[in-house]
């Protein structure tokens, strides 16, 4: 009878409130009093339920103020008639709450923060819970809003750079382009532009990552157990993914900074049926260089620019094309007699259906492009040295859903790589004093099998195994040695050669690539994985350098060079905390890499037919420990990521001319023990974010000399077993402020970003190096490659 | 050419490159062999030293090793003794008349007064073209934080590879002469306790110096881009340092043809007196000569034993083929007292006309 009497009431009420057009909840037990209503409130976030300290209630009819405690809470007294609410919080919706005060009672407020709904702050991915309910390991998705929230370098944020502040990534120092991804080197990695491989993704020797951050929609690294659809390389694939256009509206944006500008538009070409993205992206570096006072930068030039076009037209419900293209080109000339041009291009065209309820299909192809040219013309013996690859393939796979958490992917891929690793042209022709000389061209097919089921055993145990059979085919035409046996190879060995004719295999190698991860929960917030995968990888970076340079040449395994492959156990415990608001995740990790490559102590590697003569086989081994910790949600996000790791080599020959440090284990160049990142972004208010990165890494391998020795005037180190000492520890702050000028009403929305690298100026060294110079006795310099807080400005609109 | 690719980092006047302190072991004192013997003239000059402590010249300094018994072999059993030079230590000569011969191979053996006993892999002489001529450019390079200028004269030698063989070439200058402008009437008595009082002297405006410029580069080539071809190839680097290209500069160039195994040797010296620190130099390598030990195959023996055919050609550089010239030095004093007594005259072969 009580209940049918409250029911009643409470209808009538709401009655009343629809025909008031006010929702006014009523407030406390009517028990007739007028006067001395107390009314207590509590307010919470809504999504993390946490109390929120110091929000101010406004009671317009009193004009009375009230700030919450450390619970959350106050108290109001109020006589018995209707009020309006105001609740507000710094970085909260305000919240309007109509009531009626009838007696004494509760109330709790739920605030929601206005950066949620803006979808902003909100740094996991598409499934908050993902990272404990998948049976995925080491894959971590950045989506572009939690790139965007990093301080920008030079006005801009760094896709690849990024990638290097999350546990088991690092670089081997500042400019330095390649990622190193547990151990692995900057070869092992396949970063793949929507579906199509990019060899030197940079801009000003790996200054600048070439990928322009408006035309990203999200990165996966793949680190750990990497899908059995990717093959090819031993580490990781980082898989860039473009962002399609709207189908509904036109649309674009605008960016300067002091180093470069972009452009960037989007909309429908047929509304609702087909979209078009278009960015492009150029820097007036020139400028700078012009205004220098060093007069050899000054007669230097330095051109950047990248495009992207992004054609995406969902034909039907059940299907869609998307067609990608992707360019960027560098030139740099130093004091106008050397240029050096680097240039990336790349398409390609996806298809995605769905052919039945529980069938669909995804098939791409590419086709990409690599070309590298130096252009002397220093007035004697001047040339142009090109070399290049070309790649295409096609790759399709079918997936089966039987159930959410039950599904099949099985696909098939192919493609064809061509190598040219260096053609010398004199531009004086039979002029000329020196002579014309083209490396042999290198052809190879690489083609993979794949398979992979994912299944759920009840809520706690998943898995996913796969298997990947790789083939690889290398292919004439070439002409190839033979050395002696049981010897070192090297020109004086040689004892013939073989003619193979055009498309004639002249080795193949082929190899089962098994994957299986396994996870077993522990609730709904916390799991256990484990994983195990294999990988092979048929190309090589053969590079002396500590570093990817535009000069690197990539080479196919032959019979002298065979395939990388990486063996790599992990596991994994993972762990969310309130509501998914903190991610935290422990991984540990061992890998077994076999067939990396070495090099002889002054290796010819530049026009070099015979490059086996230069390269020593070794093996490698990489183990480590991973902590991660996020917080996703709130006015503070970020991430502490902290990684042990070592990264070791070994050079096994019978030759001891071939030998490197006497045949023991070997910091790699990238080796760096400890490494730690710190990255938090607050919101001072809507409009007003700063954000803060720090960095520390003990310092990279490096050689110090054992002795000094004179020789031909020239003082000299003697160098003896390789990378047993350290530079000094890397440790770095960087810091950005970002003002949005809201857009309201406006024609467009403007974001101002400062920001400032280095902030307390740390010289830490790139590298330390011994030299004997003119005027000096010969000692160690030290190259530090930022070595002062060098800040930036962007101005971003968009209309 | 890399190495200069590091300077785009200099771009934005954030990069810099300082001297850096750090602590390095005691150096290993280990045996260095440093010569040459080639079909020029004699005396053909090895040199022998001790390695030390790489660092402030303080602390490691490279001492000459004296006393050792030094002998080259031939192929066909000949042998040469080397004398210590008693002038300059740890040096040791071959007689005036030797000169190596094409085709035939040699051996340095080297006894310490100790008794360790040393020698190098035999190393064989091949023939060498002719240096067809010899050019100059003038070269300017940028120093870091300067407004001036290096600069000097970059020598090309114009060759005809010979196109049946690989040539492996390593170019070094010999002793140069050069005309030294001084101001004697602008000298000056300068004592502690007294203003300077000015003392013209009435000669010598112009002396003839010589000297062994160390070559700091190393200038080597080989033929596998311009095999039998005619080329020009930068040999020699001479510095203007406001002195020795004042007038005139004579040289004479030696073209040495070394072995392939020599030749990578000298390049791994060619590389690390190029390193840079930048990113795209390649890591530290280990120099290893053609010396063993005898007595213990572990030892580690540095340098190398040379021998190769050699041609010669002299060039004249006069003030005017220089394009970009550093402002003098303003010597106020008599040449002499720089040069050495007689340094007036020129040397009997003296002929820049020629």
């Amino acid at each position: 009878m009580k209940k049918l009497l409250f029911a009643f009431f409470f209808l009538l009420t709401h009655l009343g409130m629809a025909q008031t057009e006010v929702k006014r909840e009523v407030v406390g037990r009517d028990i007739g009093q007028l006067k001395g209503i107390k009314i207590s409130v509590r307010i919470t976030d809504e999504i993390t339920g946490e109390a929120l300290v110091g929000a101010t209630v406004t009671v317009p009819e009193l004009g009375i103020n009230r700030i919450t405690d450390a619970n959350g809470s106050f108290e109001l007294e109020l006589e018995r008639a209707e009020y309006t609410l105001l609740f507000r919080y710094v970085g909260y919706e305000t919240i309007d709450y109509p009531i009626t005060a009838v007696g004494d009672g509760r109330i709790a407020i739920r605030m929601i923060q206005e950066d949620f709904q803006l979808d902003d702050v909100v740094i996991f991915g598409s499934d908050p819970e993902k990272n404990i309910k998948s049976t995925d390991m080491g894959a971590i998705k950045l989506s572009m809003n939690s790139i965007k929230e990093l301080p920008p370098f030079l006005g801009e944020v760094d896709i690849i750079r990024s990638m290097a502040t999350l546990p088991g990534v690092s670089q081997v120092g500042e400019a330095a382009a390649g990622l190193n991804v547990r151990g692995g080197g900057a070869d092992q990695n396949l970063i793949q532009f929507a579906g199509a491989p990019i060899y030197n993704p940079t801009h000003l020797f790996g200054l600048f990552t070439s990928f322009n951050a408006d035309i990203v929609n999200d990165v996966t690294l793949y680190k750990s157990v990497i899908p059995a659809r990717f093959g090819g390389r031993g580490s990781s694939i980082l898989d860039i993914l473009p962002k399609t256009g709207s189908v509904t509206d036109w649309g674009g944006d605008l960016m300067v900074s002091n180093v470069s500008g972009k452009v960037g538009i989007n909309g429908p070409i047929v509304k609702d049926k087909v979209s078009m993205k278009a960015g492009f992206r150029m820097s007036y570096i020139n400028w700078f260089l012009g205004a220098l006072s060093n007069p050899d930068l000054k007669a230097s030039q330095a051109n950047f620019y990248d495009g992207n076009l992004v054609i995406s037209a969902p034909i039907s419900e059940n299907n869609e094309f998307t067609y990608s293209f992707y360019t960027s080109y560098d030139d740099f000339a130093f004091a106008s007699d050397t240029t050096i041009s680097w240039k990336n291009t790349s398409h390609s065209l996806q298809w995605k259906s769905r052919l039945t309820e529980k069938l669909s299909l995804e098939a791409l192809g590419y086709y990409t492009q690599y070309d590298y040219s130096i252009f002397n013309r220093s007035g004697i013996n001047n040339f142009d040295l090109n070399s290049g690859i070309r790649d295409y393939g096609v790759k399709a796979f079918l997936t089966y859903q039987f159930s959410e958490g039950n599904r099949i992917t099985a696909g098939a891929d192919i493609k064809q790589l061509t190598i040219q690793p260096g053609d010398l042209i004199p531009e004086d022709g039979a002029e000329s004093g020196i002579l014309p000389k083209k490396v042999q061209d290198e052809y190879g097919q690489e083609s993979g099998v794949h398979f992979q089921h994912e299944f759920e055993l009840g809520e706690k145990f998943g898995m996913s195994y796969g298997l990947r059979y790789d083939m690889y085919q290398y292919l004439g035409p070439r002409t190839v040695r033979q050395y002696a046996e049981n010897q070192p190879i090297s020109d004086g060995t040689a004892i013939g050669e073989t003619t193979y004719e055009d498309g004639e295999k002249i080795i193949g190698y082929d190899g089962l690539g098994p994957r299986v991860s396994a996870r077993y929960s522990l609730s709904k917030n916390s799991s256990f994985k484990a994983g195990y995968n294999k990988m092979y990888q048929f190309i090589h970076l053969i590079s002396n350098t500590a570093t990817i340079a535009p000069t690197d040449i990539w080479k196919l395994s032959d019979q002298f060079l065979e395939p990388q492959i990486v063996d790599q156990y992990s596991l994994g415990f993972y762990n969310n905390f309130k509501g998914n608001i903190f991610e935290t995740s422990i991984e540990v990790y061992y890998k077994d890499i076999q067939n990396v490559v070495e090099y002889k102590d002054g290796a010819n590697l530049i026009l070099q037919d015979d490059i086996e003569t230069e390269l020593v086989p070794a093996e490698g081994q990489a183990y480590g420990i991973e902590l991660y910790v996020k917080k996703n949600l709130g006015r503070l996000t970020g991430w502490i990521s902290y990684t042990y790791s070592r990264s070791l080599r070994r050079v096994l020959t019978a030759y001891e001319e071939e030998s490197i440090n006497d045949g023991e284990w070997f910091a790699s160049n990238f080796d760096k023990p400890h490494d730690l990142t710190l990255i938090g972004n607050y919101k001072v208010s809507t409009n007003t974010s700063i954000s803060a990165t720090f960095g520390y890494s003990t310092g990279r391998p490096v050689t110090f000399p054992e002795a000094k020795f004179d020789f031909s005037g020239n003082s000299l180190a003697y160098f003896d077993n390789r990378n047993e000492q350290r530079l000094p520890d890397f440790h770095r702050l960087d810091f950005a402020v970002n003002f949005k000028l809201n857009g309201k009403g406006k024609f467009f929305e403007g974001d101002w970003t400062f920001s400032i690298l280095n902030v307390y100026g740390r010289k830490n060294p790139f590298s330390l190096f011994f030299a004997d110079e003119a005027g000096a006795p010969p000692q160690a310099f030290r190259l530090a490659i930022l070595g002062v807080p060098l800040p930036s400005i962007s101005y971003s609109i968009k209309f | 050419m890399l190495r200069r690719l590091s300077y785009i980092l200099f771009l934005f006047s954030v990069s810099c490159i300082d001297p850096y302190n750090v602590e390095l072991e005691e150096g290993q004192q280990l045996l260095t062999i440093d010569g040459m013997v080639t079909t020029g003239p004699g005396p053909h000059v090895i040199k022998l030293t001790r390695s030390d402590t790489y660092g402030s010249i303080y602390e490691g300094l490279i001492r000459p090793v004296q006393g050792a018994t030094m002998i080259i072999r031939d192929d066909q059993g000949r042998v040469i003794f080397l004398e210590e030079n008693t002038e300059i230590s740890g040096t040791y000569e071959t007689p005036e008349s030797f000169s190596g011969e094409i085709g035939r191979s040699y051996t340095l053996q080297i006894q310490l007064v100790t008794g360790e006993v040393y020698s190098s892999l035999p190393e064989k002489i091949e023939a060498v073209p002719e240096i067809k001529n010899l050019t100059i450019e003038t070269v300017q390079i940028p120093v870091e934080g300067e407004t001036l200028f290096r600069s000097g004269a970059q020598i090309y030698a114009e060759i005809d590879d010979p196109g049946d063989q690989m040539n492996f070439y390593f170019w070094r200058n010999a002793e140069s002469t050069f005309v030294l402008e001084t101001r004697p009437d602008l000298y000056v008595i300068r004592s502690p306790n007294a203003p300077p009082q000015p003392a013209p002297k009435a000669c010598c405006y112009i002396c003839y110096q010589t000297e062994n410029t160390g070559n700091q580069s190393i200038f080597i080539a080989q033929d596998e881009n311009f095999n039998g071809l005619t080329t020009k190839i930068p040999v020699a680097f001479i510095e203007d340092n406001g002195r020795r290209l004042v007038n005139t500069f004579r040289t004479d160039i030696r073209q040495v043809g070394v072995s392939p195994e020599a030749y990578r040797f000298l390049k791994l010296v060619k590389q690390q007196t190029e390193i840079s620190g930048s990113v795209f130099d390649p890591p530290p390598a280990s120099i290893r000569g053609n010396m063993i030990s005898l007595d213990n195959p572990d030892e580690v023996v540095l340098g190398y034993f040379m021998a190769g055919g050699e041609a010669r050609k002299r060039i004249y550089i006069e003030y005017a083929d220089l394009t970009f010239n550093q402002p003098r030095d303003i010597i106020p004093d008599d040449c002499r007292v720089f040069a050495g007594p007689n340094s007036d005259i020129p040397p009997a072969d003296w002929n820049p006309n020629d």
